[in-house]
């Protein structure tokens, strides 16, 4: 991204006055647009707040492109850094989140071009070939281990869309909207998605 | 996730779905990312090495591209003037004042 735009929005944000404290209203009342059209004005309070509202679902969008936690933290932060930047592109009559999720789809997406193969051996790899199970805090581990690496099995736009549509709340349209391909083939995606991590649910559910 | 769910529900699955969001939730603190992404741009950020040669290699080609161009011209204007230098006159009209002597053709054809 353009580290120098992104600078220069900081800066502003950091050296124009600040929001006066009249607003009656605090910053989760606020809508996004409202949110974002004070972020455009240097109110580096409003972009923070856009940040915290959205970090934890572009942190997890993103780790689903990626797998990798740390990754997928730098992805969130690039994402975040060129929405500041594109915020004027933004428009205000249609939802933030879809927008946004684009962006971070995107930049986890680059960055997984860009970076080296690594080794894949992981924690998850082991916990997924089996072993003892001592607790019930180990067993859910085991679970989120084969979920992780089940979803890594699937197409990268099918990990996406299952994920903004099960667990971020997205609709398809919506969706449809944030990886540029039309609603019926997210309707695909999300069925191919589901079919695969219901199996491992059920799976797992039966071992119980 | 319920019996009742088919994979073309249109209703999001809550079970398959929170089951995603603790697989996919990181470890770190949200508030010690938000500060991060806003403190970002103040602190120059680490780039690959790939960015610094792409601008190194850029500016250098600029550099040399108007090295070769002013060395061009202090070597140009540096060329004296009295050096020969090639002419596009007609070479016929070059000679035409010079008249050869008749026994100057003639010696190299002794059968003549």
């Amino acid at each position: 991204m353009d580290l120098a735009s992104a600078e220069r929005a900081i800066v502003k944000m950091a050296t124009e006055p600040q929001r006066p404290n009249g607003d009656a209203r605090s910053p989760q009342e606020v809508g996004d647009a409202s949110l974002v059209a004070r972020a455009r004005s240097g109110d580096r309070e409003a972009f923070g707040t856009l940040v915290d509202r959205y970090a934890d679902q572009a942190r997890r969008v993103a780790r689903a492109v990626l797998q990798d936690p740390d990754d997928a933290d730098d992805a969130a932060q690039d994402a975040f850094l060129a929405a500041l930047v594109k915020l004027d592109q933004y428009d205000t009559a249609r939802p933030f989140g879809p927008w946004l999720m684009r962006i971070v789809a995107n930049a986890a997406t680059d960055r997984r071009r860009r970076r080296k193969v690594r080794s894949a051996v992981s924690l998850d790899e082991g916990l997924v070939a089996g072993g003892a199970r001592p607790d019930a805090l180990a067993e859910r581990a085991v679970l989120l281990g084969r979920l992780r690496s089940a979803l890594a099995e699937l197409p990268e736009r099918r990990r996406v869309a299952v994920v903004l549509f099960d667990v971020e709340g997205y609709s398809h349209a919506e969706i449809a909207q944030v990886l540029g391909i039309p609603e019926g083939t997210v309707r695909s995606e999300v069925f191919h998605a589901r079919r695969k991590l219901r199996a491992l649910l059920a799976d797992w559910r039966d071992e119980e | 996730m319920t019996d009742s769910h088919t994979p073309f529900d249109h209703r999001p699955d809550t079970r398959l779905g929170a089951a995603l969001r603790e697989a996919l939730t990181a470890p770190g603190d949200r508030a010690a990312f938000v500060a991060r992404v806003l403190a970002a741009p103040a602190r120059p950020a680490a780039q690959p090495v790939e960015y610094f040669l792409a601008r190194w290699a850029a500016r250098g080609i600029v550099a040399a591209a108007a090295a070769a161009f002013v060395a061009g011209l202090v070597i140009g204007r540096a060329r004296p003037s009295s050096e020969p230098t090639v002419s596009d006159a007609d070479p016929g009209a070059m000679i035409a004042d010079v008249q050869a002597e008749p026994n100057m053709l003639f010696a190299s054809n002794p059968g003549h």
